[in-house]
């Protein structure tokens, strides 16, 4: 897939990933694999700047998470800004993919 | 199994972050390649495979690095609150918007400190000023009810009374008014303040006195802090109550303010006098800019000043006193103006000899609390106008500055106001939010800029000269009350542009933008443009009119006053207070003088009765054979008495004639020396042989000599008559020793104030100064200004700089991609450099060209306040666009620098 597409999606798919409950890292990496039937897949060296800056940037919170018989995890939450953003990105994001839809004239599956 | 920790901690190196933070990544991406490595090697992969997989993963350590730090560049933001779904109350929003202001303004101190200095930079200045108008201006006098005094004066019938120049009266015509009006509910008099000797611990000191009546601080409505003023009987008897109030300040600089100081004596003239009041703090006397150390009771006049005032409680002819009046309920300046004026024409007929030709004027005591000069209160108006004028500009060169950063700041912002639009706050709801937080900074910056203008009052107030004598600065609740108002008017000044700008965020354009922070919107840009041309623009109109004023005063300095002052050295002494009889005190003079004449150094020296800039015109000289119009048309003039040697010693020239020589005792023919002016005036130059008889004096004087006009009152006066007499014909009681040195004056000051000492121990000897500081006191008003509008012209010029710098380098940080670009493409670092220094030194350009053109507006409006310079002055425009260019350039040149070291690469590697 155009890496170009990737880069400009990252941050819609965390945030969407994140929309339900907490993860960390690796479980986020793993759901986008998965779900993209391995379509897009994301480097550590990727993921965790991409975590880091939304962090930072207030949309998501990490926390340390520590379970028995398990190390300690990073779980990361949205926060209200970052689900405000995801709204808003979601519908900007439909309204490109339908644009593109009807210049392109490939059907919405 | 690898120790991935280990792995990923060598690979990526240090990032940077807070040893915390670091660790969290650290920890959080090994806990990954581990996960990874567990699942690669349970799916059937060896564990060399699977390492090397996981090791592939972290090959781009580049990306990890970049990224990670390039988010720590963004600003930090918590969550922000909600906005307005619901609408909540007024006091619930602002307390929620300030406590969100404070938050925000915790985590940017930098930003902050920027701003609470450049702010307070400009209220400190405002406040300054602002508490000098407020001293002289809006509360000159700290009495009861200003409004109900009226100022009475002596003055000549034929001029307007709204105009005319005010004269002192005499004892008795002020006594006739006081019992005779009907206008004013008391009236009281004052005299000047008059330079007495106090003997104390054995050396004698200078202490300013002045005589006032009786009921002159019930006039005033004012309460003594310690003691009491003085009762009716004090002022009834000639010479009887040898009492006195003390200024408050003169008691707590010179007595400590010590608790028993009522009841204390001290001896003026030799006279003792006790002290029975302390004035009120603030209180100098009627006239706000110089004061007396005490007042004495009026019947004190003939023992306190015997020389001045001999008889002076009766004789119509010593004028003395102006009068300071309440009116009754009803009456007010213009019915007392018409009843004192009738007054003045009874006294005119029952005393022509005396009163003929003289009215009084009543004014408001406001007109008058400057002195008596014609004009002083609108000159003192018009400074402080125009002072105010200089820090309003300063203020709002500190405001676009702020606005600028602000403007920036909005730009990074952006984000979070789409979000809170985005969630349902009302425009008018993010403004408010955004001005809450601009108001805060206001306040803030007040508070500094108060502190800051203490200080500068410090200075101003410093500058002048003695202490217990010069106005105090009044910082009161109305100068609290202006910073207070001036910090929520900064506020909003400077907050209304960037707050409406930034909540004009669309929601969808901003979130969409949000990656993309190269370029700042055009329009954004176009405002902090056309500040940045402002600023210069003030900035240079500022810089020139200093300069116009420097190079002003230093005409001033370099012009010829008629006298000698590179060697000269003066000092004043006065014998009056000494106990001294004549011939004792005439022995004094011959012996100094002689003593001054062997100091190594000393050329000549010579005894005068005026000290040069500080001699004071009388009326009433007579000129044989010359027509009077009336009793009222006299002659003013300067009369001088002077020892054989003062025209070689001052450098006075005669033109014409001979000086005093050996000849002129006391007993031979009188003779006087008169000045050009006079001579042309009168004689249309040929005035040698010519007689004249001097006001006080009997016999008449031939003119033997022209001398050469010089400046006697001020600095750069327009000439004025003048009379020399020989001192041996005419005795003073206190003169000035002027002494001419072979090198600087300087060295000889010390050695030649001993040997006055030594001449007359007892003898009061003050305000020693050398020619140098005679014009430094002469021009001491004008160096004041300058001093002023100098320090407020840099700070301007220092605020556009950092302005300037500011959005070049913000505007650089924007372009980096752009410039990244460039340079990628063959872009030389010369040709950056050019670009950026292009892109700031055009607007200083523009803002030069403008600020030209109203330079030469402002200095019209001040060109009568400049001596020897035209408003246009080509030096003064140079000379300010070269300071201004240099310092932009260097504003310009330290962003540029920053932009040829942008890295192509990693520029580009930005989104």
């Amino acid at each position: 897939m155009d890496p170009e597409w990737k880069k400009g999606s990252a941050e819609l798919l965390v945030l969407s990933l994140l929309e339900s409950q907490p993860r960390h890292g690796y479980d986020i990496s793993k759901l986008i694999e998965m779900r993209s039937g391995g379509a897009l897949r994301f480097h550590v060296t990727s993921l965790y700047p991409l975590l880091h800056r939304l962090e930072h940037e207030g949309m998501i919170e990490g926390r340390w998470v520590e379970k028995a018989e398990q190390r300690r995890r990073r779980y990361y939450s949205l926060t209200r800004e970052g689900k405000a953003v995801l709204r808003s990105k979601q519908k900007s994001w439909r309204d490109f993919v339908d644009a593109i839809s009807r210049i392109t004239g490939i059907e919405h599956a | 199994m690898p120790d991935w920790k280990r792995i990923v901690r060598e690979r990526i190196g240090t990032l940077g972050l807070t040893p915390g933070a670091e660790g969290d990544l650290v920890e959080e991406v090994a806990q990954h390649l581990e996960d990874r490595y567990r699942e690669l090697t349970s799916g059937g992969a060896t564990e060399e495979e699977g390492r090397g997989k996981v090791l592939a993963e972290l090959e781009d350590t580049y990306r990890l690095r970049f990224g990670v730090r390039r988010s720590e560049r963004l600003p930090k933001r918590d969550a922000v609150p909600a906005g307005d779904a619901t609408r909540g109350s007024f006091f619930a929003d602002m307390g929620r918007d300030l406590r969100y202001a404070v938050r925000g303004l915790r985590r940017s101190p930098v930003f902050v400190l920027f701003v609470v200095v450049t702010l307070a930079l400009g209220i400190g200045a405002n406040t300054t000023v602002f508490t000098m108008i407020n001293t002289l201006i809006l509360n000159p006098l700290p009495v009861r009810n200003m409004a109900e005094l009226g100022a009475v004066a002596a003055t000549d019938v034929s001029s307007k009374a709204t105009t005319a120049a005010m004269f002192p009266m005499s004892y008795a015509d002020l006594k006739d008014y006081q019992a005779r009006n009907r206008a004013f509910e008391s009236l009281a008099g004052y005299s000047s303040a008059y330079v007495l000797s106090s003997l104390e611990q054995g050396s004698a000191q200078m202490i300013f006195a002045e005589l006032v009546t009786g009921n002159y601080f019930a006039t005033l409505g004012l309460a003594p802090v310690r003691g009491r003023f003085f009762l009716p009987e004090e002022d009834g008897v000639a010479g009887a109550h040898a009492v006195a109030v003390i200024n408050y300040k003169t008691w707590q600089i010179r007595f400590g303010g010590e608790e028993d100081i009522i009841g204390k004596t001290f001896r003026l003239n030799n006279q003792a006098y006790t002290v029975i009041g302390v004035a009120p703090p603030g209180f100098i006397g009627v006239n706000a800019i110089f004061g007396p150390d005490l007042w004495i009771p009026a019947a004190m006049a003939e023992s306190l000043v015997p020389n001045q005032m001999r008889n002076g409680l009766s004789d119509r002819s010593k004028t003395a006193f102006f009068g300071v009046g309440r009116y009754r309920a009803g009456a007010g300046q213009a019915r007392a103006q018409a009843n004192l004026a009738s007054i003045a024409s009874e006294l005119a007929r029952e005393f022509p000899a005396t009163n003929e030709g003289h009215t009084v004027a009543v004014k408001r005591v406001r007109e008058v609390v400057f002195g008596s000069a014609r004009g002083a209160a609108e000159q003192i108006a018009f400074a402080g106008a125009a002072l105010l004028i200089v820090v309003g500009i300063i203020l709002l060169i500190a405001c676009s500055n702020v606005a600028n950063l602000l403007l920036a700041r909005s730009a990074s912002r952006g984000k979070e106001m789409a979000v809170r639009l985005a969630m349902g706050a009302s425009r008018a709801r993010l403004v408010r939010q955004l001005l809450t937080e601009s108001v805060l900074l206001g306040l803030l910056s007040g508070a500094a800029g108060l502190l800051l203008g203490y200080a500068g009052l410090q200075l101003v107030f410093g500058m002048f000269p003695g202490s217990a004598n010069f106005p105090a600065p009044k910082l009161d609740a109305t100068v609290f009350l202006f910073a207070l108002m001036l910090s929520l008017a900064t506020g909003f000044l400077f907050g209304t542009i960037p707050a409406l700008k930034a909540s004009r965020a669309s929601v969808a354009e901003r979130l969409k933008e949000e990656a993309r922070t190269t370029g700042a919107s055009p329009r954004r840009v176009t405002v902090a443009r056309a500040l940045l041309v402002g600023q210069v623009a003030l900035s240079f109109v500022l810089l020139v009119t200093a300069a116009l004023f420097l190079r002003s005063i230093g005409r001033a300095y370099n012009m010829d006053p008629g006298f000698q002052t590179a060697h000269l050295a003066v000092f004043p002494a006065s014998a009056s207070g000494a106990g001294y009889g004549k011939p004792q005190t005439k022995g004094f003079y011959k012996e100094a003088r002689e003593r001054v004449e062997g100091v190594p150094g000393v050329e000549s020296a010579a005894w005068a009765s005026n000290l040069p800039l500080w001699a004071r015109p009388a009326n009433g000289l007579e000129i044989e054979g010359r027509q009077q119009r009336s009793r009222a048309d006299t002659i003013r003039t300067i009369v001088t008495a002077v020892e054989t040697g003062y025209f070689q010693t001052a450098g006075v020239a005669i033109v014409s004639g001979r000086v005093f020589g050996s000849q002129d005792q006391e007993n031979s023919a009188p003779v006087a020396i008169v000045n050009q002016k006079l001579a042309q005036d009168y004689w249309g130059g040929g005035a040698l042989g010519k007689r004249i008889r001097l006001p006080d004096e009997s016999r008449m004087r031939v003119i033997v000599g022209i001398a050469r006009t010089a400046n006697y009152g001020t600095w750069g006066e327009a000439p004025q008559p003048c009379v020399y007499v020989p001192s041996e014909q005419k005795y003073s009681e206190s003169m000035t020793l002027f002494v001419r040195s072979r090198r600087s004056p300087q060295e000889i000051m010390i050695p030649v104030e001993r040997e006055v000492r030594a001449a007359g121990p007892q003898v009061l000897v003050t305000g020693v100064r050398t020619g140098r500081e005679l014009i430094d006191g002469g021009l001491f008003q004008a160096r004041m200004g300058v001093t002023m509008l100098s320090v407020f012209g840099l700070l301007a010029l220092g605020l556009a700089s950092v302005g300037l710098y500011g959005i070049l380098a913000y505007s650089v940080t924007q372009r980096r991609r752009e410039i990244g670009l460039r340079m990628a493409l063959g872009a030389t670092r010369g040709g950056v450099l050019r670009l950026v220094l292009k892109q700031g030194m055009s607007l200083v350009a523009v803002g030069l060209a403008i600020g030209f053109g109203a330079s030469l507006m402002a200095g019209r409006l001040l060109s009568r306040m400049l001596y020897g310079v035209t408003a246009s002055d080509p030096a003064s425009v140079a000379a300010a666009a070269a300071m201004l260019s240099t310092m932009a350039l260097l504003a310009c040149y330290l962003p540029a620098r920053g932009a040829t070291r942008v890295d192509p690469v990693e520029a580009l590697h930005e989104q």
